[in-house]
């Protein structure tokens, strides 16, 4: 069953088009890479996904349910986090996970809280104007893991890590895949998305230019970075 | 342990080159124009009695401090006696941020480490930090005295000037020396400017209780310390000398813990805050809450405290309206009525304006969230716009109540009973649906025309001249009538009606809805 299925999906800000006509689908219990530079489209794609954005033509669907207008309902079942971290000030990072998952309509739940902070050795007394990128990020990858989401919407969420956390990551994605949920992970590091990707899609200029699982593309005997290269005309 | 003193001196030059030349500059200017206004305000000997007899008053010096020279006055003493300690409390407000921005802010940033890794000293920073300061202090007490003896007001002596502008240098630099110390003891930004402003207000509140009951209070508050050189009478030079060493005890022990503390640590360290969110954070309506929280507790206070410092006058009323040519204008364009009822109708229709400022920037906190990129992680819950949009709306219709209350409450509790509660809370709450109006426009504009939110402070702006200069300057009625506070009836002089209360609310319901439907369809973005 695919889990989101994005359907001719555009999006224009005035004249500018960020996504002209994506598609791309993913499926239950997989961990899908999407793969573009800076500017390409992923966040706007996944932000139109979240409802956050408008798409001006073409759907885009979250476990067959249109993501914008059955925004509120969906995103119970959904984590997200973004790339850039943006947390207030005056607030520690225990009270912004806390809300963060309390506004899923859920109390959370204090033992795998408990695990997740241990895990991504996280002081959650700071305030967040104390904390590092790094320490932002965490508190944002804490408060999507530490609640009970079915599918984890990621974007380019290891950005600040240190190589310790970034294994640390590594190791949550492959046991939330073990426990059969859908990562959709938006990234620029090649190695991390081939080490956990089952199926990769790329963005350039706001479409899809290739899709394909994992096996196909080693069958064709390239890596992840040339093909990535290739379709940037960078070989 | 102070190596390179000189090139770490000329780093903070550059860094100041735009924020101290403007303190400097607004702090002398005002300084000097006030001075230069004295001659028109009080030209003869008659009116400067009757200044000097009105500032004779508790509510006065508890606001301006205690009156010297009633047997002479001349126009440079009234000009000390109002002015002074309001240079007094900018001058040190300057030190805080100053001493505070090239020491913990630094630290805190992680900014100072990479100097100190440099071949710089241990105490090259607070050194140059403070010697910076103090010459800061040396140039603006040099130039206000200069400014104060070119003007040569009625009364002016260079001695007086040098007092004047001395005091104000001397109590920069001691208040430059408690933001180090403090700096020294606290580890982080926040709490150093907190600690500066609560020694502040604290110097102030003591100084007004010293100086209304006459004891010793005052002299310990460096404040009330700093208004006894007497400026153009007595000239005493004592206080500018103690306060100048109170600075250089307070120097000496922020230096001395500076050699022993280590790098990134204050005395004390940084206290834990809460690592759960409490029941009432745990949603829209509370993380709303929590976030306009500090901003509207502010503003309360200074509602109440604007209000009695109005109240504190009702008293002096008659001869206030009499001394003051543009309150007795308003009094009478405000209509009929005693003179108190009018002064409550006068003071609500200028207050009231200003209790919008909360009410509307509470709803464009909601925007600004948005444009600092904090709303997608909160949408990306399962949180309805609808409710975000709302949890901001409601409380700024609350605060609007809240604001109005805060003002009259302050009005009648300093007033010694001379003004009445009831008419004053009736007249305060005549203004709920024009605050109303103005939460209902920023709803609009936030769920509408999210890049032009700052129309909202254009309409209030507008409302103000319309309001407090039409009266005085006669503006045609319509300028008036485009504003929801042209409508209000102003209680207790005008009759109470209903209609423009009722329909003003129904504008500012309409405008709420069509900003709220809005903002249900738009993107969140940045």
């Amino acid at each position: 069953m695919a889990m989101i299925e994005i359907d001719g999906l555009t999006k224009k800000f005035g004249k500018f088009s960020a996504l002209n006509g994506v598609n791309m689908s993913v499926n239950q219990g997989e961990v899908h890479a999407f793969l573009g530079p800076n500017g390409a489209g992923k966040s706007t794609a996944i932000r139109c996904l979240l409802g956050i954005l408008r798409a001006t033509s073409g759907r885009a669907l979250m476990f067959g349910q249109d993501a914008w207008r059955h925004a509120v309902e969906l995103h119970k079942r959904v984590a997200f986090v973004p790339g850039d971290v943006n947390l207030w000030d005056n607030f520690t990072g225990g009270e912004v996970i806390d809300l963060f998952l309390s506004l899923n309509g859920r109390e959370p739940d204090a033992t795998r809280l408990k695990t997740y902070l241990e895990r991504f050795e996280l002081d959650p007394t700071k305030k967040c104007r104390a904390y590092s990128k790094g320490n932002r990020q965490k508190v944002a990858l804490v408060a999507a893991f530490a609640g009970d989401a079915e599918l984890f919407i990621l974007d380019e969420p290891t950005s600040g890590l240190d190589p310790l956390m970034e294994k640390v990551f590594q190791d949550s994605i492959v046991e939330l895949k073990s426990q059969g949920k859908t990562v959709l992970l938006s990234s620029h590091i090649m190695s991390e998305a081939e080490k956990l990707a089952d199926r990769v899609s790329i963005i350039k200029d706001g479409k899809i230019v290739t899709s394909g699982s994992m096996s196909e593309i080693s069958a064709r005997g390239s890596s992840l970075e040339e093909l990535f290269l290739s379709e940037y005309g960078r070989v | 342990m102070f190596a390179n003193f000189g090139k770490y001196f000329a780093f903070i030059c550059r860094r100041e080159r735009l924020s101290s030349p403007i303190w400097l500059l607004s702090i002398v200017c005002f300084a000097v124009l006030c001075a230069s206004a004295y001659p028109g305000l009080l030209p003869d000997k008659a009116s400067l009695i009757g200044a000097m007899t009105m500032m004779n008053t508790p509510a006065m010096i508890a606001m301006m401090g205690n009156v010297y020279g009633l047997g002479a006055p001349t126009q440079a003493i009234a000009m000390a006696q109002e002015c002074l300690v309001w240079f007094l409390l900018a001058i040190a407000i300057m030190n805080v941020f100053l001493v505070n921005r090239h020491t913990r802010v630094d630290e805190e940033l992680g900014r100072q480490e990479m100097l100190i890794a440099l071949p710089v000293g241990r105490m090259t920073g607070s050194v140059s930090a403070l010697a910076f300061a103090s010459a800061l202090n040396v140039l603006i007490a040099a130039f206000i005295s200069v400014g104060l003896i070119a003007f040569d007001i009625d009364g002016t002596t260079v001695s007086g000037a040098f007092a004047y502008g001395g005091v104000i240098g001397a109590t920069g630099f001691l208040f430059a020396a408690l933001t180090l110390l403090a700096a020294q003891v606290l580890s982080t930004s926040r709490g150093v400017a907190g600690i500066g402003m609560a020694a502040l207000g604290l110097s102030y509140i003591l100084r007004a209780s010293g100086d209304v009951s006459d004891n010793a209070l005052s002299l310990i508050s460096p404040i009330g310390l700093g208004l006894k050189i007497e400026a153009f009478y007595s000239d005493d030079p004592l206080p500018i000398a103690i306060i100048l060493a109170e600075g250089i005890v307070l120097a000496v022990g922020a230096l001395a813990l500076n050699a022993v503390r280590d790098h990134g640590t204050g005395i004390i360290a940084a206290r834990r805050g809460k690592s759960r969110a409490s029941r009432f954070l745990r949603s829209p309506f509370g993380l709303a809450r929590r976030l306009v929280r500090n901003t509207a507790v502010c503003w309360t206070v200074a509602l109440f405290v604007i209000g009695c410092m109005y109240g504190s006058v009702a008293s002096d009323i008659e001869d206030f309206a009499a001394d003051n040519e543009m309150v007795s204008q308003f009094l009478e364009a405000a209509g009929g009525g005693t003179m108190t009822e009018q002064y409550i109708a006068m003071l609500f229709s200028v207050m009231g304006i200003l209790c919008a400022v909360p009410c509307a920037s509470s709803v464009l906190r909601l925007r600004s969230e948005e444009s600092r990129g904090r709303l997608e992680q909160v949408f990306a819950r399962s949180v309805k716009r609808s409710s975000m949009f709302f949890g901001f709306v409601v409380i700024s219709f609350a605060e609007g109540f809240v604001m109005l209350f805060a003002t009259a409450a302050g009005m009648v509790s300093a007033s010694g009973g001379l003004i009445e509660f009831g008419v004053t809370l009736q007249s305060a709450f005549a203004y709920l649906p024009a605050l109303w109006a103005m939460t209902g426009c920023a709803a609009l504009l936030v769920g509408a025309l999210p890049k032009l939110t700052a129309l909202v402070w254009a309409m209030i702006g507008y409302s103000f001249v319309a309001i407090y200069l039409g009266l005085l300057l006669d503006f045609p009625a319509w300028t008036m009538q485009i504003t929801p506070f042209g409508h209000i009836p102003q209680l207790p002089v005008d009759e109470f009606s209903f209609a423009p209360l009722v329909a003003i609310s129904a504008i500012a319901a309409t405008l709420t809805a069509v900003g709220a439907w809005r903002y249900g369809k738009r993107d969140i973005a940045q």
